[in-house]
């Protein structure tokens, strides 16, 4: 097997249990280096589950995770880390009490070049120029779209690998979910970032990414190029909130 | 100028002295527990058994054997961040892991006190004691009286209070464990080693009230027992101030220092401090998370 | 059945078996009193827990009933068995009006703050000379156990006081008002939110645990015939609530067998002399750690585990 043909990350028959239930079942997926692939599913199908088992949050019951030539399911959240794979959580989960700017120096933790951190830190302020004017406010006092920004560009601080998104639209205004899409397929262009983007309104996520994966209690029941499915019927009614009856959704 | 001090004047600019000379030093105490508690979550009930352990500590260094000064407190800063980080490692780390109710950690923290009560009891006996003056004179200020021991004791508290605030705010493990106190698992996420810098929280936390004790024992005395009446003070300074909040502590100190100055300066016996705990309920009863602290910490 | 089966051979032991066995012994007969008065007070601490707070502060109530007790029968010649239900009753009284202001406070904040008030009481009796003469104390106490058996009798009272407040506490835990202290215990807001006045049941609650400090600080001030502002200080408090959590808070019985080992415990080292609180303390955390769910826990583990639940 070649080298350029070993994905840059894969799960294999990944279980996780919270004491006797069951949140995710013999999970298998892959992502290519440089490629970006989504994994989308409904409340509770177990898509926060899989990326907190990626980063070690959790630790699986069965099966394994491979990156980059190394099984890393087992490793601390922290050694994972240094690795270069770099999650936004869902709910942001930015630091409340500590200024934007340092909720970035978070980010570059493991990093000890201060000029380079410097330059990435106006870098982002290039991208979310929202941010670069509260630099030293509170995050916590942020709107949550800002934070959301705020989770991003802590991420990228870190110069990733890897970067894993758990529903970064969340409650964002479709401007705000617009330039979160443009900053993904920037980092994924130009930097070359692997992602796995986690969605639940998949719109956006099938659009971006090249393959997806379908979550449904648990385990995958699709997956395919996400060309295809974003025709697929079933997916077009689940996930993309398309009726056959071509009838809008109302509350 | 030509105005000479009035009476009312001297007793004000005294007060402002001594209470101004107190808070350096219960701002380290009251750093201190907050640091245990913004990171571990435990409450340490055994801080002022520290304090006492850092009082000894500069007792036998200093006072009996005669090593420099700022040797024997970094001997007890050192000496009570390892037992600190002890406790954390061997009582702390697993209790913590395995159980998800607060009563456990804090029995544990009770329990820990008790101990080091008790071993303090038996390592040094049961009689007060003090150390000779480090520098000797007294100096005035505006109808003050200040005594250069103390003004010292004031000097290195202030020093290493701000230290401890540029540490926390301006560097990078400050910002991590910044980090873990508001959220410890996105902490671990940025490569943050959660369970080494929650131990070097302890021990810091430790050391800062062995510091308190060692370098109050240069002006007051100290006893084997009076480790729960300095873990009182502390509680009430970080339930004044509010629980894991720098500045609580700070604030928290200030008020406790300030209240005893007076307290003491006009009544005299253990009157202040009842008036100083009665006052403490009225205060909660208004404002239950203190005056930095966000509700229920 | 068998339910009570332990129970009863508990007190079949404590009341028949021990006395037979020490009633020679004015040393072991006090120490028995002791851990029965101890055990009884830490009944109120248990029932504090009960509804979701850690009390430091019943060194606090025992100092007030034991002053109570003191100034009622000394000043005013009152006799004992008015005084003793008086002292209860203030104790009870003060915890209501207290804790309707702490009792807003919960967790580490709760617990430190009794702590705080239990020296907060014990520099009140310091400086409320007019009434607690201060440091010099109320001595001379006259006590209702006299005679050559009076040891003897003071240890029938204080095991039958324990049993009784056992009895009190575990008919609290079944009738309605039990079952209210479970879910402050559990979900203060949703208790609520459900339309229980919880600020009511809280203080009706930490009240009765005020009560039981008042009457088993009288007594043993009492027993001693003596009272000083030390008396009952952060020591005690902790102590209460040591022997709750080490004898088990899923237990009623829990303070008492904590109470028993510990105060028992603590006798037996005594030929260590200086060490004595040293190696008791260490055996402490140990048991701490080794049994986080408190000695109790022991028994019913090796039974049945589903059996824990319904346990009280
Ligand atoms: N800490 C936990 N303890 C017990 N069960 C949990 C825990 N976390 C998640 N679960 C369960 O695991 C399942 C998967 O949860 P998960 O959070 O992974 O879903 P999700 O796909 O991210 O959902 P959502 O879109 O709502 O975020 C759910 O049934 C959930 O109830
Ligand atoms: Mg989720």
């Amino acid at each position: 097997m070649s080298l350029a043909s070993k994905p840059h990350l894969s799960l294999h028959n990944l279980s996780v249990y919270y004491d006797t239930v069951r949140a995710i079942e013999g999970v298998g997926l892959k992502a290519n280096r440089g490629e970006i692939i989504a994994l989308i599913g409904s409340n509770g199908a177990g898509k926060t589950t899989t990326l907190r088992a990626i980063t070690g949050l959790v630790k699986p019951t069965f099966g394994e995770i491979w990156y980059e030539d190394q099984r890393i399911n087992g490793l601390p959240p922290h050694r994972i880390a240094e690795l270069g794979i770099r999650m936004v959580p869902e709910g942001r989960r930015i630091f409340p009490l500590m200024s934007v700017h340092d909720n970035l120096l978070m980010g570059a933790f493991l990093r000890r070049n201060q000029a380079e951190i410097r330059q990435d830190i106006e870098r982002i302020c290039a991208r979310f120029p929202r941010l670069a004017e509260r630099m030293k406010q509170a995050a916590g006092t942020l709107s949550g779209g800002e934070q959301q920004m705020v989770a991003m560009s802590r991420a990228l601080m870190a110069r990733p690998k890897l970067l894993l998104l758990d529903e970064p639209s969340l409650g964002l205004a479709p401007m705000v979910v617009r330039e979160i899409a443009r900053a993904i397929q920037a980092v994924n262009r130009e930097d070359g970032v692997t992602v796995v983007l986690v969605e639940q309104n998949s719109r956006m996520a099938l659009r971006l990414s090249s393959q997806a994966y379908v979550l449904e209690t648990g385990k995958i029941a699709l997956a395919g190029a996400s060309a295809e499915l974003q025709t697929n019927d079933r997916i077009r009614r689940l996930y993309l909130g398309i009726s056959d009856e071509s009838e809008p959704l109302t509350l | 100028m030509g105005l000479a001090p009035t009476y009312l004047g001297s007793v004000m600019s005294q007060i402002i002295v001594n209470g101004l000379m107190l808070s350096a030093t219960y701002a380290l105490i009251a750093l201190g527990i907050t640091l245990i508690f913004a990171i571990m979550n435990v409450m340490n009930f055994a801080h002022g058994q520290m304090y006492v352990l850092g009082g000894f500590m500069v007792y036998y260094t200093y006072g009996v054997w005669h090593w420099p000064f700022a040797l024997s407190l970094l001997v007890a800063a050192l000496v009570v961040a390892a037992v600190g980080l002890i406790l954390e490692r061997f009582f702390f780390r697993s209790v913590l892991r395995r159980s998800r109710r607060e009563e456990s950690t804090m029995l544990l923290a009770v329990g820990t006190a008790l101990l080091l009560d008790s071993l303090a009891l038996a390592l040094f006996g049961e009689k007060q004691r003090g150390v000779p003056d480090v520098v000797s004179g007294v100096y005035h200020l505006a109808g003050a009286y200040i005594p250069a021991r103390r003004l010292l004791i004031f000097a290195i508290a202030a020093v290493l209070t701000t230290a401890f605030i540029v540490f926390i705010n301006y560097t990078r493990p400050g910002r991590a464990l910044r980090a873990i106190a508001q959220d410890r698992e996105t902490a671990a996420l940025q490569g943050v080693d959660v369970t080494r810098y929650s131990a070097l929280g302890f021990g810091l936390g430790a050391a800062l009230s062995g510091l308190a004790g060692g370098l109050l024992i240069s002006t007051d005395a100290i006893n084997s027992g009076a480790g729960n009446l300095i873990s009182i003070k502390a509680f009430i300074m970080i339930m004044i101030g509010g629980a894991g909040v720098v500045s609580g502590a700070i604030a928290g100190a200030l008020v406790l220092a300030f209240s005893e100055a007076i307290g003491y300066y006009f009544i005299p016996g253990s009157l202040p401090y009842l008036l100083i705990l009665t006052g403490l309920i009225v205060f909660l009863l208004f404002r239950p998370q203190g005056i930095m602290g966000r509700r229920w910490g | 059945m068998n339910r009570l089966l332990g129970p009863l051979i508990g007190l079949a032991l404590y009341l028949g078996i021990v006395p037979l066995l020490i009633h020679g012994s004015s040393y072991w007969l006090t120490v028995f009193i002791n851990i029965s008065l101890l055990a009884f007070t830490s009944l109120g601490v248990w029932l504090t827990f009960y509804i979701g707070r850690i009390n430091i502060a019943q060194g606090a109530f025992a100092l007030i009933g034991g002053y109570a007790v003191a100034v009622l029968t000394t000043l005013h010649g009152w006799p004992f068995w008015l005084a003793l239900p008086m002292a209860g009753l203030v104790a009870g009284l003060v915890g209501g009006v207290v804790g309707s202001t702490i009792l807003r406070l919960r967790g580490v904040y709760f617990a430190m703050l009794t702590l705080c008030l239990t020296e907060a009481t014990r520099l009140l009796a310091l400086n409320w000379t007019g009434v607690t003469q201060g440091a010099s104390g109320i001595i001379g106490i006259p006590t209702p156990f006299g005679g050559d058996s009076s040891y003897l009798q003071a240890y029938f009272f204080s095991a039958l006081l324990l049993l009784a407040g056992l009895l009190a506490i575990w008919r609290i835990t079944q009738c309605r008002m039990g079952r209210v202290f479970r879910a402050l215990q559990a979900h203060e807001d949703l208790a609520a939110s459900i339309g229980i006045n919880v600020a009511q049941y809280r203080v009706l609650a930490f009240s009765i645990a005020c009560a039981f400090g008042g009457l088993g600080g009288a007594v043993l001030t009492v027993f001693l015939q003596s009272i000083y502002p030390t008396s009952f200080n952060v020591t005690n408090s902790t102590d209460f609530m040591l022997y709750c959590f080490l004898g088990g808070l899923q237990f009623v019985l829990g303070p008492a067998v904590g109470a028993l080992v510990l105060f028992l415990g603590f006798q037996l080292l005594s030929a260590l002399g200086s060490y004595q609180a040293l190696v008791y303390a260490i055996l402490m955390v140990l048991a701490m750690l080794l049994l986080p769910n408190g000695l109790l826990s022991l028994r019913f583990s090796v039974r049945q585990k589903s059996m824990r639940e319904g346990q009280v």
